[in-house]
């Protein structure tokens, strides 16, 4: 599995995990996929305290996956899309490898049947 | 013990069991696709109960070497091997990318007679893992089967447009 493109020293994708094995984070994600936001914002359709979107932003900076801007009130969360992709394309490429290899090996079956039919002078 | 997660992946093919069992035993046509879009050379395949196939894949940049250990070889029914990550020089290592990703999946391929066709079942499960291997493959596992729910499929979205 091709993973150099992906290497960046930055990236700890075990953190990256454990941040995304959470329904509420993921959802925090989503949120943030359409662009920055303040915990005020991001609390206002979930039925979680501020202080628990707080945390649940921790655990996210720490993995890597959001940034906090500086503006002292409102302090937006950013997403970090590239440490996510980092960690969607390890998910992907693994799921891909088998679903690739099946895909091929299928195309090999469907050549030796043709092969066989021919040998044989079945159709 | 604590139960161990496992990754599964199941399909059925339009060919008898006998036929399936030889793509995936006769190396001339398991290199033919394993490993998709990739250059698979194989450098040694040894069809046996403590035989080894060493495997590599040829990519733009760099191989990528696996070790393959097989505990059980059932034609045509059932193959089992212990399926390592390796240097070139073939020795066991871990990923520098995910140190914790399981070093060795104990891999189970089940061929299942169907009459005209035949259903393959894939099973990996990490074998001699510390328990930080199995956390990390528990949770990868975790979000491939339902995490990445219609939630996530959104931020996939998001993700490809703006990789595009």
């Amino acid at each position: 599995m091709e993973q150099s493109r992906y290497i960046e020293p930055s990236v700890n994708l075990d953190a990256v995990f454990a941040a995304l094995a959470d329904p509420t984070r993921r959802a925090i994600l989503s949120r943030l996929a359409t662009g920055e936001a303040s915990v005020n914002e991001i609390a206002a359709p979930f039925e979680i305290s501020q202080p628990a979107v707080s945390r649940h932003l921790k655990v996210l900076e720490r993995a890597g996956l959001v940034e906090r801007g500086v503006d002292e009130q409102r302090r937006p969360a950013r997403l970090k899309a590239d440490n996510l992709a980092a960690a969607t394309a390890w998910l992907a490429e693994f799921q891909a490898f088998w679903q690739g290899s099946f895909d091929q090996l299928n195309d090999v079956l469907v050549q030796l049947k043709k092969a066989e039919a021919k040998e044989t002078g079945h159709d | 013990m604590t139960e161990l997660p496992e990754y599964i992946f199941e399909r059925t093919f339009d060919a008898p069991r006998d036929l399936v069992w030889r793509t995936w035993t006769d190396p001339a046509l398991l290199k033919r696709w394993y490993g998709p879009n990739i250059e698979t050379v194989i450098h040694k395949y040894e069809l046996k109960a403590g035989g080894v196939w060493l495997n590599e894949m040829r990519m733009s940049k760099g191989s990528d070497f696996s070790r393959m250990d097989f505990e059980e070889v059932s034609p045509p029914e059932r193959l089992v091997w212990r399926h390592a990550s390796t240097d070139a020089d073939w020795n066991i290592a871990s990923n520098p990318m995910m140190p914790d990703w399981p070093r060795i999946l104990l891999t189970t391929v089940t061929f299942i007679d169907d009459g005209d066709k035949t259903t393959v079942r894939l099973s990996q499960v990490p074998v001699d893992a510390t328990q930080a291997e199995v956390n990390c493959f528990a949770m990868a596992m975790a979000n491939m089967d339902k995490g990445w729910g219609s939630g996530y499929a959104i931020i996939d979205e998001i993700l490809a447009e703006l990789q595009a």
